[in-house]
């Protein structure tokens, strides 16, 4: 196989990440040669979603090889259920729901193809960047997705829904009528306003504290708490030009697929950046996985031409311009190194029920303000068997969190309150057991970074934010670059509208008669 | 290259769906020309039931075509076998569900079902009502699923409970529902009536409802359909029908009722009875309609003086309510009953209103200027104790009309009614034949049926234009009319009165209009 692969490509796209698949489909869909390589055997890198398999030989390979997977530290994988049922407690069940299963390390391993849990699970704003680019270059027909069906908050020691659409301020009981309306006039001065009107508005806000804004406009603690925490995703300090802007993107997503903003995709994040390639390699880019890169040159040619030049498996690969995930790339060719950033705090835990039991399957993101008044909130995302992450009965949890000393001790604490961590499954209680856990640490490695030659082009890791629109955003200024001029991911064609020379179809062939048609035309 | 991706161009694009068109259009006409052709030699066969068919799935709109159909099938109804005609049904059926996949608003398809439903003998009800369910679950403000759906229900007559769960959910997901709403009111005076007490809802859900929409109205006071709904429920209270005031002279015999009734009303339940005789004769409506507010009794008996006149109301439950008249001036008779425009709320609901005005108070100190809430609680002001409150109110609609100058004809209107009703208690507690209507500005003139046995009346310095006179006509003793200092462009519409004084001076009117009425009203002195 290797050689039949050509050695010389206009663009070479080394990593399969989000920021790198987006380069690739774009420059091959205008029609560059695109080779697109990963050192791994799947795709994603770090954006990747494995199953329950993959997942713990990623987990052996960060404890084992560090080197290999760099950006991941502090990992501790935990198991809170037994390697078997034994017979007994299989018996024992009856008093709980039948249909409930005592969970087994060995029933998870059964179903282990089931699960889809991802390193880096986000959610998509309905109105957001990614949505409308997916729509508007036709890629959205490689993707399925779900509607997250609430938005939750933290208030009063309790879970509470946070009623942020019109349909939910309608329904629910947890604020008066006078509140409701304070509520509906605030989010909806904040969508409807004109800029002038903003500018005015906020003049004299704009660095103070969103929340003395809310203050000050008359709301009631419950709705500061809604708007300032669930809303707007925000802490204490965030100031009143973020809030705004960001209650203005959660509000303005809202109503265009479900009850929520946000979508979430079918069988994990992972899936979208193999959405783009796909589309890559439909307008005719070359994929190869498992192929690492030993070597990056950069080499001025005859007439003063700079190519960049691979050795990857002892073979040598020309382009013009290389797109490189950051985790790939040699350090010597980053200029200059990234800025100290905070890293991030992850955890995955897999329970045996809804944090907050609903009639049909919830998909959850939960705003989880800090418990101990830092500026650090916690995002939580909870999915279940109808997205494709998990066996029936089972949910997948997500918590995200800015590091402060390490995963386990910044996340912990939220876990309890919402999980019960070490109890027997044949007993029933309030909160979802956890039956398994991860936590693990990430470099953020989401800023943007530059090469030290003009056509390396470096894409940043995942960062913290709940969407993909730092990636998108990233990937089209790159696109920029190689390409300047061109149109950024111009629709696909549906398959029916796809001619092959052969079948080219034939000019018009017939004449006619106007008149006749607009006397008697079919009503469509 | 060979297999390389080659996209349409959009000219071939269009070429492409032009041929499509042609294509189309000529399949079109050729099926409604054979179509023609079998109707013409009346060939009602099956060939003709799959041509027409084949029509209507690409243009389900074609009425002319289900009229063919129904009449196919009605012949062969009488020739087939029900097995056979069973088929045909079930058939028919597919074929409107079809067309309404293509366009859920045809009036005809809808139509089209419930014919078959009704005509074949075995209709599956609840397979119709399933079929509601999908069709509002992908549209739930499409009003011809909903009128279909209560052309089900009165057919299958499922638990109305569950039909008023319905509207509940269906409102959840957006209460900007007419239809929903409409349908829940029918579902409420239906289940839950209070028998006991005489009223149209009970009062657990009386204020449930109150809650529900009030939370609507708060939610996106913008909504109309959450006012509408309030403004029904408000309405909704126990509704007595009585006579106003009875007015018998030498020249005419009036009875004034609170609400239009219709004439075999009248005749049946109201009687005249002067010195212990019953008074035949007919009864017209003031305005020559159906229904009426004000009705004339055309009898021979001479009126003079010193009679004896009662009225007799035959209320609900054959009560009797029997009002005797008194001789104001010689042979002038008037008997008057107590009157009043007050709704009438049992304790609970309005402990409910007093809570929600409380809401209302304490959010117009946060927005004086909102609209809707200034109205929303002028409204509940009214309902609670439209006396005690009417300063308040009037002030508030006086507000409206300032700070909402699109509506302000709606707002003069309702500021005119509150105002009259107010003025007319007034003067009920005073006997007189001669009334000052002592309001401001009014723009409209409704409850003229009070003023029905007046002799003079002043009207003056109001805001009164052209389009008020009609109405006039309920003053049907009126002798001496007051008009002056109103906003009168035209004297069209003038009733005709046996007036002897009407007074239209200070009016933007011109000579030739008085003219006109001068010749319309011989009799009265006009001064202009």
């Amino acid at each position: 196989m290797d050689d039949d692969l050509p050695t010389d490509f206009q663009v070479i796209v080394v990593g399969t990440g989000m920021v790198e698949s987006i380069v690739a489909a774009a420059c091959s869909r205008i029609g560059k040669n695109v080779l697109h390589l990963d050192s791994s055997d799947h795709y994603g890198g770090l954006w990747a979603s494995y199953n329950f398999d993959g997942l713990q030989k990623f987990i052996k390979e960060v404890s084992e090889d560090p080197k290999r997977q760099e950006q991941v530290y502090n990992l501790s994988e935990k198991w809170y259920i037994e390697k078997d049922v034994s017979e007994e407690a299989e018996e024992n069940k009856t008093d709980a729901d039948p249909a409930k299963k005592i969970w087994s390390q060995t029933k998870f391993a059964a179903e282990y193809r089931k699960f889809n849990i991802d390193m880096t699970p986000k959610l998509l704003f309905s109105r957001g960047p990614l949505v409308e680019l997916l729509i508007s270059s036709n890629i959205a027909r490689y993707a399925e997705f779900r509607c997250v069906t609430r938005v939750l908050t933290w208030l009063d020691d309790r879970l509470m829904p946070v009623p942020c659409s019109r349909a939910d301020v309608f329904a629910t009981d947890s604020v008066s009528i006078l509140e409701k309306r304070q509520l509906m006039k605030m989010l909806t001065a904040i969508v409807g306003n004109t800029e002038e009107e903003m500018e005015q508005e906020f003049k004299d806000w704009n660095d103070k504290p969103f929340k003395d804004y809310l203050t000050h406009k008359g709301l009631t603690p419950n709705l500061i708490h809604y708007v300032l925490f669930a809303i707007a995703g925000g802490t204490d300090k965030m100031n009143c030009r973020d809030g705004v802007k960001e209650s203005k993107k959660f509000l303005m997503s809202l109503g265009r697929y479900g009850n929520t903003p946000f979508l979430w995709p079918m069988y994990g994040s992972g899936e979208l950046p193999q959405c783009f390639c796909r589309l890559c390699a439909v307008f005719g880019g070359v994929y190869c996985l498992n192929r690492p890169i030993d070597k990056v040159e950069h080499k001025v040619v005859d007439e003063g031409k700079s190519i960049v030049v691979i050795e990857s498996k002892s073979k040598t690969l020309n382009c013009d311009h290389l797109v490189i995930g950051i985790n790939e790339c040699p350090k010597e060719m980053i200029s200059p190194e990234p800025t100290e950033s905070t890293d991030i705090s992850k955890a995955v835990f897999v329970t045996n029920a809804s944090i907050m039991p609903s009639e049909k399957e919830p998909l959850t993101l939960l705003r989880f303000p800090s418990l101990d008044g830092t500026d650090h909130a916690v995002t939580v995302l909870e999915v279940g068997p109808a997205t494709g992450s998990c066996p029936k009965g089972l949910f997948v949890v997500y918590l995200i969190t800015s590091k402060v000393t390490d995963a386990e001790n910044d996340l912990m604490p939220y876990a309890q309150r919402i999980f019960d961590m070490n109890a027997d499954q044949s007993e029933t209680t309030e909160k979802p057991k956890c039956l398994w856990s991860v936590f693990y640490n990430v470099r953020d490695t989401s800023a943007p970074v530059a090469s030290l030659v003009d056509n390396v082009h470096v894409c940043s890791g995942p960062d913290s934010g709940l969407d993909f629109d730092r990636a998108v955003e990233q990937a089209e200024q790159i696109f920029k670059k190689i390409c300047p001029g061109e149109e950024f991911l111009p629709r696909a064609p549906d398959p029916e509208e796809i001619v092959f020379e052969d079948d080219a179809a034939p000019g018009p062939d017939f004449e006619r008669t106007l008149e006749d048609e607009e006397e008697q035309k079919p009503e469509e | 290259m060979h297999g390389r991706l080659k996209v349409r161009t959009s000219e071939e694009e269009k070429v492409k769906k032009e041929k499509e068109r042609q294509e189309k259009l000529k399949v079109f006409k050729h099926a409604m020309n054979v179509i023609q052709n079998k109707r013409k030699k009346c060939e009602l066969d099956t060939e003709q039931l799959d041509v027409t068919g084949q029509v209507l799935t690409k243009n389900p709109d074609i009425y002319t075509l289900w009229n063919i159909r129904r009449e196919i099938l009605i012949v062969f109804r009488s020739n087939l076998s029900v097995m056979e005609m069973t088929k045909l049904y079930d058939a028919e059926l597919s074929l409107t569900e079809y067309c309404l996949k293509i366009n859920p608003k045809s009036y005809c398809a809808w139509h089209q079902r419930e014919w078959v439903l009704m005509t074949r003998s075995d209709p599956d009800w609840q397979k119709e009502l399933a079929l509601c369910n999908t069709y509002l679950k992908l549209d739930e403000r499409n009003f011809h699923t909903w009128d279909y759906r209560r052309f089900v229900v009165s057919q299958c007559k499922p638990d109305l409970q569950e039909e008023f769960n319905y509207t509940t959910e269906k409102l959840h997901d957006n209460f900007s529902n007419y239809s929903a709403w409409h349908y829940r009111s029918k579902m409420l005076l239906h289940l839950f009536p209070d028998k006991k007490g005489g009223r149209p809802i009970q009062d657990s859900h009386y204020k449930q409802e109150l809650k529900m929409v009030l939370s609507a109205a708060f939610t996106d006071p913008d909504d109309t359909s959450a006012w509408f709904y309030q403004r029904w429920l408000l309405g909704a209270v126990k509704n007595i029908t009585q006579i106003v005031v009875c007015t018998v002279t030498p020249s005419k015999v009036t009875i004034a009722i609170n609400n239009s009734v219709s004439k075999s009303y009248i005749k049946e339940k109201i009687k005249v009875i002067i010195n212990n005789h019953e008074v035949i004769g007919e009864w017209k409506s003031c305005l020559g309609n159906e229904y009426d507010d004000l009705w004339v009794l055309n009898h021979d008996q001479s009126i003079r003086n010193h009679l004896d006149i009662k009225v007799k109301h035959i209320l609900v439950d054959n009560e009797m309510e029997v009002m005797r008249l008194s001789e104001l001036k010689p042979a002038i008779y008037v008997g008057r009953n107590k009157i009043s425009f007050q709704n009438k709320y049992s304790s609970t609901v309005l402990d409910e209103l007093n809570e929600q005005l409380d809401a209302c108070r304490q959010l117009l100190e946060l927005e004086p200027d909102n609209r809707w809430t200034l109205l929303t609680t002028a409204f509940f002001l009214h309902c609670v104790d439209a006396k005690a409150y009417h300063k308040e109110i009037i002030d508030i609609i006086s507000t409206l009309i300032n700070i909402d100058e699109q509506r302000a004809g709606y707002y003069s209107d309702l500021k005119s009614k509150w105002c009259m009703e107010d003025n007319i208690q007034e003067n009920y507690a005073n006997l007189s034949l001669d009334y000052k209507v002592e309001c401001k500005k009014l723009s409209s003139l409704p409850h003229l049926q009070y003023y029905s046995f007046c002799e003079a009346l002043d009207l003056s310095n109001q805001n009164l234009t052209s389009r008020v006179l009609p109405g006039l006509i309920k003053l049907q003793h009126c002798k001496k009319l007051n008009l002056s200092n109103n906003k009168l462009t035209s004297l069209q519409g003038f009733p005709y009165l046996t007036l002897e004084e009407l007074n239209i001076t200070d009016n933007p009117l011109i000579e030739n209009h008085v003219e006109q009425l001068r010749k319309k009203l011989k009799n009265t002195k006009i001064f202009f």
